[in-house]
């Protein structure tokens, strides 16, 4: 029988099949959003009380006066990257021999790849989503308003895809459950060699070059700025630029990626 | 028109180390409404073929048409008119059976109403109905193998691929299934299965091609296959290694398996007599003679120098040799 479905039909299809498998396995996914949201608590508790109020009028108040502004875009990054680790579901279905079933059917071999991107993605907004509540209750409180929360919301969902996309190949080139997980390594680097705890200005030294080169930095750059400055218009569109340009360069990757592992041997 | 047409298809896998010939030389032609059973051991190429038909791996040389469909060319027109059943089930433990019938439905591009109506009519085709909430990970193996054959039958296939759909099942499952399997092709789907049971081969399908090492190495139906063997298998059993090694001695075209021989002879009943004087003139004891019609057990180990269940022990007198016997 011939199939009679759009691109984007299939893709809803199987997304909606990735989301119930999520949805079923809540202890698989619960530990991200805890983890980071603890971060949030344990940040705020460890470092408020240096850098929050009491440092108002001293060479710390980089937060002005309020460390969860500051502090709030290191767990919204922290929980996109551990958000985007989709390549999991896509190798879950290499490994079950899913994949293959979907191989021998006339459908998308795109829309196969793109559904667990898609659902890596809406983790992140939904970890981030939950931060950002949590943020509000303990204190946070963006320079540009509520629609800061959005904007901060719109960065990282572009960051998560790219963590997703980043993931995704891992997944597909190694074929492995483990293989995709060891990937997840880069989210150290990729968080701690940048302006996490305080300012980039305040790095020293190699540190300080490293972040220079790190997109993170200007991810959580242009979070800051709405979180604790205002409309810092060119560092917020740095940092739409980074996430933006990670998220396209690693969905080139996977693509490439699963293009080489969809081929007919 | 055929339903399947295969000519001289081959697969080769490289490697940064070497070359693997998988599928060496392997043709054969299936009728619509059949049952083509693919007979042969672990490693014999009957999978990798499989996956060529089903467009899943590249044919290296060859062709092969389904339906007149070039399986190379025409692949996507080709994944339309089959349903696959690989032998490993691609099915997500995580939903349960009714959620994987509506999904796979919709993807073949059912309406949401008749992806309902078509998920009830497989469940109660694969006997499910009662266990179509359940996810399936709490399913039994023979249940998970009627679901997987169940979702190769949303489309509604002509042609169905079943690689080894019953093995890992008990006597009672397998029994299930084979009968589910004939309901199918007597509705008109022309069904190409491996198996390793020759028992399942001998069931099930209407013709059967042994395949070894990559090659056809027989053809034909049952029936066809026993009686090219020309007669009646004789066995004679011995005590011990010394006895049947001297027995083959006086028997040099008999096929020795442990410690049994076995000859192939016109009217074997009658001959049973001479065999065993000469064996007495020689002073070997025989502990048991039976004299039957050969099996698809005994054509196997004609065409192709061992036993396909059991131990894959050779027997003394080489492949080759029989083939030209």
């Amino acid at each position: 029988m011939k199939t009679n479905i759009s691109f984007l039909t299939q893709l809803q299809i199987l997304t909606k099949r990735l989301v119930l498998r999520v949805v079923r396995r809540p202890l698989a996914e619960l530990p991200n959003i805890f983890i980071s949201a603890f971060f949030l608590f344990v940040y705020d508790g460890a470092l408020g009380g240096v850098f929050g109020g009491s440092a108002q009028g001293t060479p710390f108040d980089f937060a002005n006066g309020n460390f969860v502004n500051f502090i709030l875009p290191v767990s919204i990054v922290s929980a996109s990257v551990s958000g985007g680790a989709s390549g999991i579901y896509l190798v879950e279905d290499i490994e079950s021999g899913v994949f293959k079933r979907y191989q021998s059917m006339p459908i998308s071999k795109w829309a196969i790849i793109l559904a667990p991107m898609i659902v890596g993605a809406m983790r992140v907004l939904l970890q981030a989503g939950l931060i950002m509540v949590i943020g509000k209750i303990i204190g946070a409180d963006p320079a540009v308003g509520t629609i800061g929360y959005f904007i901060v919301l719109s960065i990282a969902f572009l960051w998560g895809m790219g963590f997703a996309g980043y993931s995704v190949a891992a997944g597909v080139r190694s074929g492995s459950s483990q293989g995709a997980q060891a990937a997840s390594f880069l989210f150290f680097p990729a968080l701690f060699l940048a302006p996490t705890f305080v300012p980039r200005e305040a790095l020293r030294g190699w540190l300080a070059t490293a972040s220079a080169y790190n997109p993170t930095t200007y991810v959580i750059e242009a979070m800051r700025a709405i979180m604790v400055e205002g409309w810092i218009n060119d560092m917020i569109f740095k940092g739409f630029i980074a996430a933006g340009s990670f998220a396209a360069l690693t969905l080139t990757f996977a693509v490439l990626s699963a293009r080489k592992a969809t081929e007919k041997a | 028109m055929l339903a399947v047409d295969v000519k001289n298809i081959k697969k080769t896998f490289k490697t940064k180390q070497d070359t693997v010939e998988a599928v060496k030389d392997v043709s054969f032609e299936v009728k619509k409404g059949e049952i083509f059973g693919l007979l042969g051991p672990n490693g014999a190429g009957k999978s990798t073929t499989i996956l060529m038909l089903t467009t899943l791996l590249q044919i290296t040389g060859g062709q092969a048409k389904i339906l007149d469909l070039d399986v190379t060319k025409d692949d996507k027109l080709v994944r339309e008119k089959i349903g696959v059943a690989l032998q490993d089930t691609g099915i997500d433990n995580l939903l349960t059976g009714r959620e994987l019938f509506f999904t796979t439905a919709r993807l073949w591009g059912f309406s949401k109403k008749d992806s309902e109506t078509r998920t009830n009519e497989l469940l109660e085709l694969v006997g499910l109905t009662e266990a179509a909430d359940r996810r399936v990970k709490t399913y039994s193996g023979g249940m998970k193998r009627r679901l997987d054959l169940g979702l190769s039958l949303v489309n509604s296939p002509e042609v169905l691929f079943l690689d080894e759909p019953t093995t890992g099942l008990d006597p009672g499952s397998r029994r299930v299934l084979w009968d589910e399997i004939k309901r199918l092709r007597d509705s008109g789907v022309t069904i190409i299965l491996t198996t390793q049971y020759l028992e399942e081969a001998d069931e099930l399908a209407d013709r059967i091609a042994i395949i070894d090492e990559g090659l056809v190495v027989a053809e034909g139906t049952s029936d066809e296959l026993k009686a090219s063997i020309g007669g009646d298998v004789i066995t004679l059993s011995f005590n011990s290694e010394k006895e049947v090694t001297l027995a083959k001695e006086l028997f040099p075209e008999s096929l020795q398996e442990k410690n049994e021989l076995r000859i192939t002879v016109e009217d074997g009943a009658s001959k049973i007599p001479s065999y065993i004087n000469e064996l007495t003139e020689n002073k070997i004891d025989v502990s048991s003679v039976t004299a039957s019609k050969p099996t698809l057990d005994d054509v196997f180990l004609n065409v192709t120098g061992y036993r396909l269940e059991g131990t894959a022990e050779e027997v003394s007198q080489s492949s080759s040799d029989k083939k030209e016997n």
